[in-house]
């Protein structure tokens, strides 16, 4: 959890974590030489074709969100009763602009 | 997002199959006429969203404490009205601060709303694509030439305003001659928020479940499906879901 909401892989028990969170930030990052390094340290890691599949996935979910964003598309009912205490500690209701102002 | 230096042999990248051929349609499809926009439209809101990632009003609105107090003009190629441009670089740089009245407003100035379902369709398959090559470190592919025709103007006959900002059509609510956008790939909300416009959820969800995953793959925790595990897949959707703050 600490992993996902700060970027920190140190408790992460997920193999290469520390490489596969900086490749996410480095890619929703403008920081060109960052990027590089972040790709050579997850090739390194999980081979081109696990650089490949890295790829994708923060391609996915960095369109994703546009749909939920832009269409104000609310969380089933069932998922939001189901996840209350995980949003609650990744404090994601103050995203949940579903009756928003502005 | 900016010129990126390639890995040396980038292009050689071993991408699989089904991604490849689903990346070749979607490209495929943004330069196709769409529902609401022709195939040259739907590559000048593409356009757009490329420009948008310099652009020094969406620069200055992403920086400030609300992105609706600041006016100015957007730069970029400007061939679409004004609140369309407005429309898809808001999507494209803060889409995490929209809201309802934005939206409102946006259609009482002449955004239709099966429109903007459809801008926010292309907004998010050229995203998902940019991305990709980008993390890749594949130079960004140029624009295809638009494929000629008119748009299909078909608006399902069972859509309601009733669960978003926008319409959307309950899958109780699909009636004949209505395209069925959730035959391939499940009917949940995320795969409601487009359905004003069916052929952009079948366009957007075609590509992601090869990015990622097919809906009953995601919970297969007794197979894996890709180079990466699934809890190494959760790690980077979850990280890079916090980063965009997305609620969803």
């Amino acid at each position: 959890m600490t992993s996902v909401l700060e970027g920190t892989a140190a408790d992460a028990r997920v193999p290469h974590a520390a490489e596969l969170i900086e490749f996410c930030e480095a890619m929703l990052g403008t920081e060109v030489a960052w990027q590089v390094r972040a790709r050579a340290a997850v090739r390194a890691a999980l081979g081109p074709a696990g650089l490949a599949d890295a790829a994708a996935i923060v391609a996915s979910f960095n369109a994703v969100v546009k749909l939920a964003d832009g269409t104000g598309i609310p969380l089933e009912d069932f998922k939001a009763e189901a996840t209350r205490d995980l949003r609650a500690e990744l404090g994601l209701e103050r995203f949940n602009r579903g009756a928003g102002e502005g | 997002m900016p010129v990126h230096d390639a890995l040396p042999d980038a292009n050689a990248m071993p991408i699989r199959e089904g991604l490849a051929r689903e990346l070749a349609r979607a490209w495929r499809r943004l330069a196709e006429p769409g529902t609401w926009w022709s195939g040259a439209e739907r590559l000048a809101l593409a356009a757009e969203v490329r420009a948008a990632r310099s652009c020094a009003l969406c620069r200055q609105r992403k920086a400030a404490l609300s992105p609706y107090g600041i006016d100015g003009v957007h730069e970029g190629p400007g061939t679409l009205p004004e609140a369309v441009v407005d429309a898809v670089h808001r999507l494209a740089t803060d889409a995490g601060r929209l809201t309802r009245g934005w939206l409102e407003r946006a259609l009482g100035r002449g955004l239709a709303e099966a429109q903007y379902v459809e801008a926010v369709g292309v907004v998010a398959l050229l995203t998902a694509m940019d991305t990709f090559d980008l993390a890749l470190g594949r130079a960004e592919c140029p624009l295809p030439a638009p494929i000629p025709g008119e748009p299909a103007r078909a608006r399902p006959a069972g859509a309601k305003r009733n669960l978003a900002w926008v319409s959307t059509v309950a899958p109780e609510d699909l009636l004949p001659g209505d395209p069925n956008p959730y035959a391939l790939h499940g009917s949940k909300n995320i795969h409601r928020a487009l359905s004003l416009v069916p052929q952009e959820v079948i366009n957007f969800f075609d590509l992601d479940v090869e990015l990622y995953l097919k809906d009953h793959e995601i919970r297969d925790f007794g197979r894996e499906y890709r180079a990466l595990t699934h809890p190494q897949m959760e790690l980077l959707a979850g990280r890079v879901s916090a980063l965009n703050g997305c609620y969803y």
